[in-house]
């Protein structure tokens, strides 16, 4: 009697003990999207870099401080590159004179990037080639396309891994600080 | 007499190991070469545009450029203490194959094992007043008398109804 009082005693005890703790950390576990993979560069100064664009001139991070910029790591041969292109083409058309777009070449070529701007399009901004990768690696670039939003100080603001859709440049754009206008 | 001896022996023999694990841990390991910290470091590390491999097991192009950089920066004087940090600036804790733990998930673990002590004790509690039976179901004397009065009636309605 004593006994059996004991146990059902112990079993409400154990039960929340170790039911709560597993739930919390599945919760937490399974709440999490692995693929999200947040970038520790946020709220920090751009990798520097110095390339050569494609029209054969040099392009310093140095050069590009005091206006927004729009770091754009691409491969001619990734789809979803293909598919962000016309977003990156109007965004550098409307504020083309307020940011400035940079593109960097990921695992890929000059040959290749010609390709593939004269078949989608040239925005006239500077596409760097990074042959070694050191500079996707500065700036931790998993796969193309990435982007980085980095303000006129030179501070990382957002990253986008994957396309670039007008919902998303419109709200990047609003956190370095542009006035975006409905499209 | 041997019992003591053998114990003894054992207790030596235990002194003495963990006396050679100490020395052994204490003692610091030869410095590693450039190209093993290299290797070491290639091994720890995730190859970015890979699914679950490291960096020395693969061979694509920012696979290099991280292996690159890694000699580039040993080069420099970089302990690989902050090589890994370098990278874990840039990709975040993603980048190490084995990322540390945070100390908060040891919370619910602690919490489960503190569980299954206290289910122990409460067993162990439970169980010990019937391994030791109580004093008054043994020294009563109403008891026995008890159980024969119950058996005497048991007997006088079974040849109650035999008759």
């Amino acid at each position: 009697m004593s006994r059996s009082l004991s146990w059902r005693r112990l079993r409400w005890l154990i039960v929340p003990l170790v039911v709560l703790p597993l739930v919390a950390v599945l919760f937490v576990g399974f709440g999490r999207d692995p693929s999200v993979i947040p970038s520790p560069l946020i709220g920090k100064p751009m990798p520097s870099f110095s390339l050569t664009a494609l029209d054969g001139t040099t392009l310093s991070s140095r050069d590009l401080a005091g206006k927004p910029v729009i770091v754009n790591f691409w491969a001619s041969w990734c789809p979803p590159c293909a598919e962000e292109h016309p977003v990156l083409l109007d965004l550098a058309k409307r504020y083309g004179d307020r940011v400035t777009v940079v593109g960097i070449l990921y695992n890929d070529d000059a040959e290749g990037a010609a390709r593939f701007l004269s078949r989608y399009g040239d925005g006239g901004w500077a596409d760097l080639l990074d042959p070694s990768g050191g500079t996707a690696v500065d700036y931790g670039v998993t796969g193309p396309p990435e982007t980085f939003f980095i303000d006129a100080a030179g501070i990382v603001r957002g990253k986008q891994i994957g396309p670039v859709t007008s919902d998303v440049a419109s709200a990047q754009l609003a956190t370095l600080g542009l006035v975006v206008a409905a499209p | 007499m041997i019992r003591q001896a053998a114990f003894t022996l054992a207790a030596v023999a235990l002194v003495a190991l963990a006396a050679v694990a100490v020395v052994n841990l204490l003692r610091p390991a030869p410095p590693l070469t450039a190209a093993q910290q290299a290797r070491a470091l290639e091994a720890e590390l995730r190859c970015p545009d890979c699914q679950g491999l490291s960096v020395a097991e693969s061979r694509t192009t920012s696979a290099g450029a991280i292996r690159t950089q890694i000699v580039r920066q040993l080069d420099a004087g970089q302990t690989p203490a902050q090589v890994r940090d370098y990278f874990v600036a840039r990709y975040g804790e993603w980048i190490l194959l084995e990322p540390a733990s945070p100390v908060w998930l040891l919370i619910p673990f602690l919490l489960i094992g503190a569980a299954a002590a206290g289910l122990i004790v409460w067993l162990r509690s439970a169980r010990s007043p019937m391994a030791a039976p109580s004093p008054t179901l043994v020294d009563t004397p109403a008891a026995p008398d008890a159980a024969e009065a119950v058996r005497q009636r048991v007997r006088d309605e079974v040849e109650a109804l035999d008759a």
